[in-house]
């Protein structure tokens, strides 16, 4: 890897965003349902105000409106969203295999799902909203839980947090295995889809909730590069040079509470993204979080709109759950990482 | 420059400093010695601000360290800490570049990190990657970022505190070591205060000697003030030999063997 | 012309619409390209003579043999709106187990009309799903004559004279066998074949548990065909902890009955019940 490649790192960001755009056309390109290029192009000229040059066909229109151009804005801000939490726990615990479950969100989100699925209540006045709203209100209160027992006397200790998130997840697992234990062959069914992931939930009603809660928190997180790579140095080291490192660490772990708890509360879980993203950045663009960060916004969109669109194609009519591709796909990649990092003795 | 005063430091019921004061001005180095649990560390951490005291103050340039802004002392005083545990991929040039953290002119950072990289000797080290490097060159990278750290143009004095900072090197990489802290401090002025285990190092490179045994100052002086037989068997229990550095003049000590 | 079939022709204004579980007013119209997402609901299509018009069926959908040949959207539980739209469909039948929720309403908004039927897992939610899909297809004629027979058929059936403790174990795998309790599709199908749930303690399915086995003490264990050979056979089950030691297992009486016959509540119930009954009096 020459040095070159490292010092400036505008044309790779420039050529990232130019994937991401491509990947974005084909998104909405393709689907089971097949629609032609002048459809496309008729539609773009209609939400311009210009006369279209072919006539579109309802459904055409429906589906590339309703559908696919949701769900691909879902895919590009929840996969931003998740990557750049992968990013910031990396950080925080210092440790490159780390990934936001460490914290017990998505397991907490899990059981707040299953409690909703197997259960079957139902919120007042947002009914619809019931299952996201339960997967989140789980995630934060795991999240709280850990913080809660890692904190003393104003330090949240990294090393206790790791222990605490531990039994969180296997606090939350257990409970999630009982709801598990009593549900019958359907609602297991919807569970274990659930737990596969999907952005087929994703709608205009819903977007304006991600762009603030799961994409907003990222955009957060852009400044923080330089902090977060002092504190890779270890926190006394960060505390000389000025970084206010309880103050930092309270703030990754709100963002990334409410970005991922956000994201599998709409999604399900997804898994390997947050994990596979920030590593490829780093090995495109070196370990400098200041790249690192806005590498896997864009990286982990791409990626995650790349796994949506072969779910949605690869067995048409019906839809592979996303977390099974990006699963497929991330866990080999993931092994192959591991050797190679390990052969060159770095990560 | 650093002024310590009646610095008490409790962890449970266990006292770890009693009554400790002293100092550092610009333009001098002060060793602390002493055997093994005598508080050394504890005291760096206390003069860094990393740890607060029990009780006493810690002032920097006449002002205690509770009133310093982060950034602000950031620029002014930096600590080498003895071992580091970065894992990830960085460059070396990257890794001096984290020293910038408390300055915020963009401009200015590449030729003060060229200049740190040059000062310490490790200019041609500056595309490898951090996690390949021997102990002594990784050493000698923070330092360069702790070097970093303290360039600015305000013309003020620096503290640089030193941990243990020649544990892990080599003969040669001690001596440049040392000598590089020394040259800061008499060609920039920095004040400089060095944790050191080797009596002979502190010997060689201190104006002052300030020994601790049991959380106590006990003597604080010139090296040929401190380090005598006397003193040094009270201190650590052993019967030693001071000797005269043929060419410095300064105290050589070394234990007091039949055979 | 039968009074009856002038009545129904002079009722074709209202041919085709249905208000449907989530209490919408499905309109079809004559529809030509149906999905169905539920195996009852393909089935009945079918049974009424318009499994032509079947242009996709979903995964649980497996009889009769025709189905095969269809594109699957998915399992019922976790369709996707491109996928059925794809199809081009002017019907899409489904019951109120289809999701997830989001989907149906894509379905809706895209002018498809999409009716949810109730999925009540008893005979007489059976008959009623034949008639709203008949209503719906303009087929009401065929649709009294099944629902009609339908009943002939069950209430001409021989129930045994005592009823036999039945256990229903639900297998997938030799890792999984759940036993059915109250509350389940298994127990309403063994009552309606005059059988008796060796199991009343719990509602849904549990884990199977030698014990609990033993101290239900079945007559008769029963199976779906695709449970039976998940575990290996009739050799196999008879070997499963707990089995042996019942009355069932010692008599060696164990049913197996194809999944949807025995399950699915859809036309076929009257024969599932039928089958079931059979085997409980041997």
């Amino acid at each position: 890897m020459s040095g070159s490649r490292h010092r400036n790192p505008t044309p790779l960001f420039l050529g990232m965003a130019a994937v991401l755009l491509g990947v974005a056309g084909a998104a909405v390109l393709y689907g089971s349902m097949p629609i032609p290029l002048t459809s496309l192009v008729s539609i773009a000229q209609e939400s311009i105000g210009v006369e279209p040059s072919h006539e579109v066909p309802p459904g055409h229109r429906y589906i590339i409106v309703h559908l696919r151009l949701p769900r691909a804005l879902f895919a590009i801000l929840i996969g931003a969203s998740i990557s750049v939490a992968g990013a910031m726990m990396q950080g925080l615990f210092r440790n490159p295999l780390a990934d936001p479950g460490l914290l017990g969100v998505s397991s907490g989100a899990a059981l707040g799902a299953a409690s909703v699925i197997v259960l079957g209540f139902s919120l007042p006045w947002v009914p619809t909203l019931t299952l996201p709203i339960s997967a989140f209100a789980g995630g934060v209160v795991a999240t709280l839980v850990v913080m809660k027992l890692s904190l003393r006397g104003g330090t949240a200790s990294v090393a206790n947090m790791l222990l605490a998130g531990i039994a969180i997840n296997a606090v939350c697992g257990a409970g999630t295995g009982l709801l598990v234990y009593v549900s019958d062959d359907e609602q297991l069914r919807s569970l274990t889809f659930w737990t596969m992931g999907s952005v087929g939930g994703a709608s205009w009603d819903n977007l304006p909730y991600v762009l603030a809660l799961a994409f907003g928190p990222a955009l957060v997180a852009l400044p923080l590069g330089r902090s977060i790579n002092a504190l890779l140095l270890g926190e006394s080291e960060a505390l000389l040079l000025g970084v206010n490192v309880e103050q930092l660490k309270k703030l990754i772990i709100l963002l990334v509470c409410i970005m991922v708890g956000t994201s599998v509360s709409l999604t399900g879980m997804i898994g390997f993204v947050g994990l596979v993203v920030p590593h490829l950045c780093r090995l495109l663009l070196g370990a400098d979080n200041r790249r690192v960060i806005l590498g896997s916004m864009l990286l982990g969109s791409t990626l995650l709109l790349g796994a949506d669109l072969i779910s949605r194609t690869i067995v048409s009519p019906a839809e592979l759950p996303i977390g099974i591709v990006t699963s497929i796909v991330g866990g080999p990649f993931f092994l192959s990482l591991l050797y190679r990092s390990r052969q060159r003795g770095i990560f | 420059m650093l002024l310590v005063e009646h610095i008490h430091h409790t962890i449970g019921t266990t006292s770890i400093l009693t009554d400790v004061c002293m100092g550092v001005a610009p333009g001098e180095v002060v060793a602390l010695c002493g055997p093994n649990g005598a508080g050394k560390s504890t005291l760096l951490n206390i003069a860094s601000g990393e740890l607060t005291p029990s009780e006493g103050l810690v002032s920097l340039l006449d002002r205690t360290l509770e009133e310093w802004p982060a950034v602000e002392l950031a620029r002014n005083r930096a600590k080498l800490s003895q071992e580091s545990n970065l894992t990830f991929s960085f460059k070396v040039r990257e890794v001096v570049e984290m020293g910038r953290f408390p300055h915020d002119t963009p401009h200015a950072h590449d030729d003060v990190i060229e200049t740190c990289m040059e000062r310490v000797g490790i200019t041609e080290l500056s595309d490898r990657y951090y996690t390949s490097l021997s102990g002594g060159e990784k050493q000698r990278v923070h330092f360069a970022r702790v070097l970093a750290q303290l360039t600015d143009t305000s013309g003020q004095p620096k503290l640089l505190l030193l941990d243990e900072p020649t544990s892990a090197l080599d003969l040669l990489h001690q001596e440049v070591a040392l000598e590089l802290a020394h040259t800061l401090c008499k060609e920039h002025g920095f004040a400089v205060l060095v944790v050191l285990h080797d009596l002979n190092l502190a010997a060689a490179w201190a104006d002052r000697i300030v020994l601790l045994k049991d959380g106590h100052v006990h003597h604080s002086g010139t090296p040929a003030e401190v380090l005598t037989q006397p003193i040094l068997q009270t201190i650590y229990g052993i019967d030693v030999l001071v000797l005269s550095h043929p060419n410095t003049g300064r105290p050589v000590v070394t234990i007091d063997r039949a055979r | 012309m039968h009074w009856f079939t002038l009545l129904a022709m002079l009722s074709t204004a209202s041919a085709g619409t249905i208000v449907d579980s989530t209490n919408a007013t499905v309109e079809a119209n004559n529809p030509q390209r149906i999905v169905t997402v539920a195996g009852n609901v393909s089935e009945t299509v079918f049974a009424l003579g318009v499994g032509g018009n079947v242009v996709g069926v979903d995964a649980s959908s497996l009889f009769p043999a025709a189905v095969h040949q269809l594109p699957k959207v998915g399992y019922y539980r976790s369709i996707n709106a491109e996928g059925i739209l794809s199809l081009s469909p002017d019907l899409v039948i489904a019951t109120d187990s289809a999701g997830p929720p989001a989907v149906i309403e894509q379905i809706r908004g895209a002018g498809i009309p999409i009716a949810v039927l109730d999925s009540a897992q008893s005979f007489e939610g059976a008959q009623r799903r034949v008639t709203q899909i008949a209503k719906l297809l303009d087929r009401t004629d065929e649709g009294a004559d099944l629902t009609a027979s339908m009943a002939t058929e069950l209430s001409a059936m021989s129930k045994p004279e005592t009823a036999p403790r039945v256990l229903f174990i639900y297998a997938r795998g030799s890792g999984t066998q759940n036993v059915a309790g109250t509350e389940t599709a298994a127990n309403a199908m063994i009552e309606l074949a005059g059988g008796k749930n060796a199991v009343s303690e719990y509602t849904g399915y549990k884990p199977m548990n030698a014990e609990a086995m033993i101290q239900a003490n079945p007559d008769y264990i029963l199976f779906t065909q695709r449970g039976l050979e998940s575990i290996g056979g009739l050799e196999a089950a008879a070997k499963l902890n707990g089995i042996a030691q019942t009355p069932a297992g010692q008599n060696k009486k164990i049913i197996a009955i194809d999944d949807l016959l025995l399950l699915g509540f859809g036309p076929r119930t009257s024969q599932g019940a039928i089958e079931l009954s059979k085997a409980l009096q041997q």
